[in-house]
């Protein structure tokens, strides 16, 4: 009999507990506040990028909300972390599409959470703005519901192989992380050096949980390369750097400036990091856009992903309002080109933008990241780049082109 | 070709030899209390943390972090066995087993609430490895090398000379006989505990050493231990310290034909040939 | 917030086939499976592959997880057999770890850590996603009840009592007449079968998998809900599934509210409440909530 009672006793516990956390139904309002929702890495191998670009957009929103918001509605933003993981992207991107119901996910950052949460996203017609490279992502069947901000693995691709020939490398060896990007760069970068004189003599794919890699350094030095892309993540690019040393390699490094950043350099001795090229796409350093941006999260020097997330919000506030209002995903899409290219009134903030099309007008919107030009599938059309150099636990600016 | 198979098989060497240290002390807690205590994977973890903080937060010098390592790990294991697993001993060694498994869980994530995810390094300086004609070699590997040689020595020196030693013999080969001679169950597996979770700290000190360390690194290298165990023959040290250097070899040459990342695949497939060939291992004695 | 409840409704159901898979060989026969999330995952990519890739039916997929997962089951129990439980205890968890390292490093077949994504689901696209929700949960719960009632009367039969048999005392079981070593291999495989069902009906419901949540903390999840629900008892293995997704989604909420911590801090102390969970269980009440109740037979005049 006892043993009866406490078995009922747990389970109405256990039901008690569930009840006690249950967080009660959100209001669903037609007409409403227009909810967006971010899903940038607060943690992680991006978790040094996801904080300030969540800042960029909720400055962003709050001026929008300040200058009377978009067609009459306050924005309202949900947040996630994706922790650059895309197990947990695709949890959160549940919860923003089925709990919170927004029209649009912005700011997603590693290639694997993009490629992981896109599906989510055009299936239930939520559109989708990524900063992720990776070529495979546009080539994606989104059927529109999908841009991004961040030149693609081609575009990229050519550049850095531009730029090893132009230093005098002969023989490349590239050790990338697993990611959607690793064999398209591979691919690319050896066409291109082959184009301009140069080889492919070694490529290694690694896994991202390693401590050490030194086999797979042992498997590229035996190709004998004179200059190693280290096409990886912070975490394991440092790894790799370490090994490298420890291995005896005296060539040239270069990496992307996300993977080789100034966290990575205060976290070596200088002998390791020494010499390291770095390359990333560069924001509009000249805009109107940018400055503003750079005033307001205080830092002259924005990160390019920071710089793109503006742009995202901004692009798609004024979306919305092209569309009079209607917060769907579906109305980003149709409406997104139309205010981001095309023969409309030059503008570089959603505020004057939204001002504008209040009053009927066509608009062009150029954004801090770029002009924001996009092609069918979502890429965008042109790019800058900036070049550094480490030099002693700082980098050096070699030229932006 | 032959010049890559010598340095892999240098490497295998050296990392067996590190190996072997926490698996003598799974090997030493099945012979004794007769159940594979899977924890050994998160007092791995703890051990490289506590040497962590030994020498980058406290700035001891390797060594003495490696002592620390031990005396942690091992209280650890004292402790987490009397108060989690010695009450589930009765119910049966799978039972007792299963309770490894998730007081495992229960450890890492402890550290990882502590320490978050991220890759932690010693506070040592890089050094470029040493070439020895084809070969290199790194000067932290070598000191690993010596500090795991050590172990084992300290390891067969008690079990041999001492009294408490004997007594785990005794208790190992026959718990009834070592009962009525007098000797103390419950304080040899106290000992046993101790000494075991303790080189199990000091392996996992020893292989962050010469990388990097996180939450997940015993887990990482838990199947290897294992593997090491089972092909020495469950229970028997000398066997671990055998079966750890053929393991760390086999993982090392199996890179000639394997990716990297396989090279657990190499423990797995040892213990799955040695089960079906010969299940009592290379030294061991029971396997049913 | 009801798309998350059934959502959540149907991993308690899958959690509860996986429970009943354990059942079949841990409370049944008494083999320890500590691999269970290998299984698992191969039914998941099985059953992913064959339909993004090669374009085949869902059901088929399924069917297929079954028939893979069930031959890696019997490949495992043929090598152990004859062993004592501690060496299929190493050699499950082993297991798991290598279908791990398999999916992580063979880009070509499971496309790697960046795992599979826009797996197909039945209907999927021409459903509202709450509607598709319900859909799933009434396919989980008809497999739940079909599974539940097959082992009910695997239980109750012959065969179930030779299964019960070799649990107790394999060695008094040989000397019946038994083959024990078959029967232990047959049940290993069946478990093992209804484990890649329930991976691949997963891998349909989220429409991406990846190695990364293929990890043994899903084996103790599961291991949990049998121990916590009651070994050897059927409707124990689902009781306690529901009980343990409940336990785990409650945490979620609860932790939300201490705001002092980190989310790599709170993802630990949920993880470790697991593990907590667990010994608890094991400590205090080892048989779990419902008994195994033995049906008596007449014995023999």
């Amino acid at each position: 009999m006892s043993q009866r009672v406490s078995r009922r006793t747990f389970i109405a516990g256990g039901g008690a507990v569930l009840a006690a956390g249950m967080v009660p139904a959100l209001a669903r309002g037609q007409g409403g506040a227009i909810r967006l929702g971010t899903l940038t890495p607060l943690t992680g191998a991006g978790g040094n990028y996801g904080p300030s670009m969540l800042k960029a957009m909720q400055w962003v929103a709050g001026e929008i909300n300040a200058a009377g918001g978009v067609a009459g509605r306050k924005v309202e933003l949900v947040s996630e972390d994706d922790q650059t993981n895309p197990e947990a992207g695709v949890r959160a991107a549940r919860k923003l599409i089925d709990v919170d119901k927004v029209a649009a996910v912005m700011g997603t950052w590693a290639s694997a959470v993009t490629t992981a949460v896109a599906p989510l996203c055009w299936e239930s017609k939520t559109f989708l703005t990524t900063v992720s490279g990776s070529d495979t992502i546009t080539l994606l069947p989104h059927q529109g519901y999908l841009i991004r901000t961040q030149p693609n693995t081609q575009l990229q691709g050519k550049k850095f192989a531009d730029f090893m020939v132009s230093v005098g490398s002969k023989r490349v060896g590239i050790l990338a992380v697993q990611a959607p990007f690793a064999l398209p760069t591979q691919k690319i970068v050896g066409e291109e050096l082959k184009r301009q004189g140069g080889e492919l003599v070694a490529a290694v794919v690694y896994d991202k949980d390693k401590t050490t890699y030194r086999s797979e350094i042992d498997q590229v030095l035996r190709a004998k390369p004179d200059m190693l892309y280290l096409n990886g993540y912070t975490p394991d690019v440092t790894v790799v750097l370490k090994d490298l040393f420890k291995a005896g390699y005296t060539g040239g490094k270069i990496a992307q400036a996300y993977a080789v950043n100034q966290k990575l350099l205060g976290a070596l001795p200088t002998e390791v990091t020494d010499g390291t090229y770095t390359i990333a796409p560069s924001p509009s350093v000249d805009s109107p856009a940018y400055k503003r941006l750079a005033h307001a999260l205080g830092s002259d020097d924005l990160d390019p992903y920071s710089c793109q997330t503006h742009d995202h919000i901004s692009l798609v506030c004024l979306a919305i309002g092209h569309a009079r209002g209607d917060a769907s995903g579906t109305a980003v899409k149709d409406h997104v080109r139309k205010i981001s290219q095309g023969g409309g009134t030059r503008v570089d903030s959603a505020v004057d933008g939204l001002k504008l099309l209040a009053q009927g007008k066509e608009i062009n919107f150029d954004g801090a990241s770029g002009p924001c030009d996009f092609n069918e599938i979502g890429d965008i059309l042109d790019t800058k780049f900036r070049y550094e150099r480490a030099d002693k636990g700082k980098f050096t600016l070699l030229k932006i082109a | 070709m032959l010049g890559e198979a010598a340095q892999l098989a240098l490497n295998g060497l050296m990392a067996g030899t590190v190996l072997a240290v926490p698996a003598i002390g799974f090997t030493a807690i099945y012979a004794v209390l007769r159940f594979p205590n899977f924890t050994v994977a998160s007092h791995l973890t703890i051990g490289a943390f506590a040497g962590w903080v030994a020498n980058a937060a406290l700035g001891w010098p390797a060594a003495l972090a490696v002592a620390a390592a031990f005396v942690v790990a091992g209280v650890a294991g004292v402790l987490s066995d009397e108060l989690l697993l010695k009450p589930l001993r009765p119910a049966g060694a799978l039972t007792t087993a299963i309770g490894a498994v998730a007081l495992t869980i229960l450890l890492e994530n402890a550290l990882r609430f502590v320490f978050g995810n991220d890759l932690r390094g010693y506070d040592l300086p890089i050094r470029r490895d040493w070439r020895l004609g084809a070969l290199r070699v790194g000067p932290q590997q070598v000191e690993n090398l010596a500090m795991a040689v050590l172990a084992m020595a300290a390891v067969f020196v008690f079990l041999a000379f001492t009294r408490m030693g004997k007594a785990m013999r005794a208790v190992a080969d026959n718990p009834m006989l070592a009962g009525i001679k007098g000797i103390d169950a419950d304080r040899v597996a106290r000992l046993t505990n101790f000494v075991a979770m303790g080189l199990a700290g000091v392996g996992g000190m020893l292989v962050g050493l010469d990388t990097s360390i996180d939450p997940l690194t015993g887990f990482r290298v838990i199947l290897s231990v294992f593997a090491a165990a089972v092909v020495g023959g469950l229970g028997s040290i000398p066997g671990a310290v055998l079966g750890a250097l053929a393991i760390g070899v086999g993982e090392e040459l199996s890179l000639l034909v394997l990716a990297p990342a396989y090279r657990t695949v190499v423990g797995f497939a040892a213990i799955l040939v040695v089960l079906t060939l010969r299940p009592r291992g290379l030294l061991g004695e029971r396997a049913y | 917030m009801e798309n998350y409840l059934v959502a959540m409704a149907v991993f308690a159901g899958l959690y509860a086939l996986m429970a009943l898979g354990l059942n079949v060989v841990w409370g049944m026969t008494g083999m320890i499976n500590l691999g269970l999330v290998g299984f698992f995952a191969v039914g998941a990519y099985v059953s992913a592959l064959l339909c993004k890739r090669a374009g085949a039916p869902i059901a088929l997929g399924i069917a297929a997880a079954a028939v893979l997962a069930a031959g890696a089951g019997a490949a495992m129990a043929i090598t152990t057999a004859r062993l004592r439980g501690d060496y299929l205890a190493i050699i499950t968890l082993g297991f798991s770890e290598v279908v791990r390292l398999v999916a992580s490093n063979e880009l070509w077949l499971t496309n790697g850590t960046d795992g599979i994504s826009g797996i197909p689901g039945p209907w999927r696209g021409r459903l509202t996603p709450a509607a598709f929700n319900m859909l799933y949960l009434g396919l989980v719960a008809v497999a739940v009840a079909v599974t539940f009632v097959v082992c009910q009367r695997v239980r109750h039969s012959a065969y179930g009592r030779v299964l019960r048999a070799i649990r107790d005392d394999d060695q008094v079981a040989a000397v019946a007449g038994k083959r024990v070593i078959a029967f232990k291999v047959q049940a290993f495989a069946v478990s093992a079968a209804i484990l890649g069902v329930a991976g691949a009906l997963w891998g349909h419901y989220t429409s991406y998998i990846a190695p990364e949540a293929f990890v043994p903390l899903v084996t103790i999840y599961v291991v949990l809900a049998l121990t916590a629900g009651g070994t050897g008892n059927n409707a124990g293995a689902v009781l306690g599934a529901v009980l343990v997704v409940f336990f785990m989604e409650a945490t979620r909420f609860a932790t939300g509210w201490i705001t002092a911590l980190g989310p790599v801090q709170v993802a630990a102390l949920r993880e470790s409440l697991i593990g907590a969970g667990l010994l608890v269980v094991l400590r205090l009440r080892p048989y779990g909530l419902l008994p195994e109740r033995i049906v008596p037979v007449a014995p023999p005049r």
